[in-house]
């Protein structure tokens, strides 16, 4: 055929020469370009996916921290002012305790100074009357110059006294 | 300076009894530099794309995208994007190649004076190659996805006279059927010129259109070489690209018919 011959395509070794250098192009480029880009594109786009996913699990979660915290921090400040509630009342009633034991022991105190100045009067009382008597004997001795019995003496002058 | 045109290409050496064509070597010589080019791009590929890499990025996600959007399933778009895609490379970086100044250098062979430069694609035996290859992987796809006697079932179409017979088996005579079934047995044998006319169509377009703008060229650089061949050069470099875009998406669109014709596709056909 005239045309075959006119447009060059007589030589059947060139066309195959022409096919295979296609066919290399493609597998090459098939093999070790397209392939592994397109994998690597499909593996990025899935991490980024993986990424927006895990942001939004992340930011859920510190929502739910904070609202955590809140409420946490509302039940510290509740229990804090119950805590403080109560040591008002028990520093109130220890308060009261206090004062009474207090006055208490100040009473006691002064009772028992009472007594021990009264039995200090009533020592001194019978010190004093135990030296007068000795002072009338000395005086009444001296007076009358003589010394009779001391028995009767005595007797004499516990009878004087007495009255 | 004279002028030199010819169908064919032009032989400029011989390795033992093979010819190397002009066209033959150029050929290779773009199959090897696109092949180190991607590779490059390849093998430089990070997790974090540099500037390089995301243009290349950006033109594989987009003609993937595109694939995608005449094919519908994945997976299969997935398998005949490298097959398109690397049609497009290859035939505009062949047609983007001849701007490179020089195309004039003249070599002297045993046949007398042989350009060195030619245009790949105004080579009609790459071009019949790398149309064969799209429509008979067509085919293959039609085979595969329509199993052997559904694909030929598609060219033979006896389905009209069947049903004419095994109405004429219980008595009823019945014309239109019989005026179906021959229209269905001629529609399928006008598929089998369709397929023929898609080899010759492709190729030629192809073909024709880089000889044309090549011959053009050469034509305007002889008349006046000053200025006049810029406008057509213009003209040549849309084309270059355009006529890249086209056969890649029409063996694209090849694909996805063989794809998509079913039983209804196939009434439809026989009930025009």
């Amino acid at each position: 055929m005239e045309i075959i011959k006119a447009l060059g395509i007589d030589n059947y070794w060139v066309l195959i020469a022409q096919f295979v250098n296609l066919a290399v192009l493609l597998f090459v480029l098939y093999k070790f370009a397209y392939g592994p880009m397109m994998k690597m594109l499909d593996e990025r786009s899935a991490k980024i996916a993986e990424g927006i996913k895990d942001a939004e699990k992340a930011n859920k979660k510190l929502e739910e921290t904070e609202s955590r915290e809140k409420d946490v921090l509302n039940k510290a400040k509740k229990e804090a002012k119950k805590i403080i509630a109560a040591a008002e009342e028990i520093a109130e009633k220890n308060k009261a305790e206090i004062l009474e034991n207090s006055k208490m022991e100040a009473d006691e105190i002064f009772r028992k100074a009472e007594e021990k100045i009264e039995e200090e009067k009533n020592k001194l009382r019978e010190e004093l009357k135990k030296e007068t008597i000795e002072l009338v004997m000395m005086a009444t001795e001296k007076v009358l110059k003589e010394k009779i019995d001391s028995d009767k003496d005595k007797e004499i002058i516990e009878k004087v006294v007495k009255n | 300076m004279e002028l030199n045109i010819s169908l064919a290409p032009e032989i400029l050496f011989k390795i033992g009894s093979f010819p190397v064509s002009n066209s033959f070597f150029w050929m290779v010589v773009v199959s090897i530099s696109l092949m180190i080019l991607i590779l490059t791009i390849r093998y430089k590929f990070k997790q974090v794309p540099g500037r390089t890499q995301a243009a290349f990025e950006i033109l594989i996600e987009g003609g993937l995208d595109f694939v995608q959007s005449i094919i519908e399933d994945k997976d299969i778009a997935k398998k005949v994007f490298p097959l398109v895609f690397t049609l497009f490379l290859f035939i505009m970086l062949a047609n983007l190649i001849t701007f490179i100044p020089g195309s004039a250098v003249v070599l002297e062979s045993g046949e007398g004076k042989v350009s060195l430069f030619r245009a790949v694609m105004s080579d009609y035996g790459i071009v019949i190659v790398m149309t064969l290859v799209a429509v008979i992987t067509a085919q293959i796809v039609a085979i595969i996805s329509f199993g052997p006697f559904g694909y030929l079932g598609k060219y033979f179409n006896f389905s009209g006279m069947k049903e004419f017979f095994s109405e004429l088996f219980r008595g009823k005579l019945k014309f239109g059927l019989l005026a179906q079934g021959f229209l269905d047995i001629f529609l399928g044998l006008m598929d089998i010129v369709g397929e023929i006319a898609k080899i010759v169509s492709l190729s030629f377009r192809l073909f024709g259109n880089i000889f044309a703008g090549e011959v053009l060229g050469m034509v305007m650089l002889f008349l006046m070489p000053w200025f006049l061949p810029l406008p057509f050069q213009f003209l040549s470099l849309l084309t270059a690209v355009v006529q890249a875009f086209v056969f890649a998406v029409l063996t694209l669109m090849f694909i996805s018919l063989a794809l998509k014709i079913d039983d209804e596709d196939l009434n439809e056909k026989a009930t025009v």
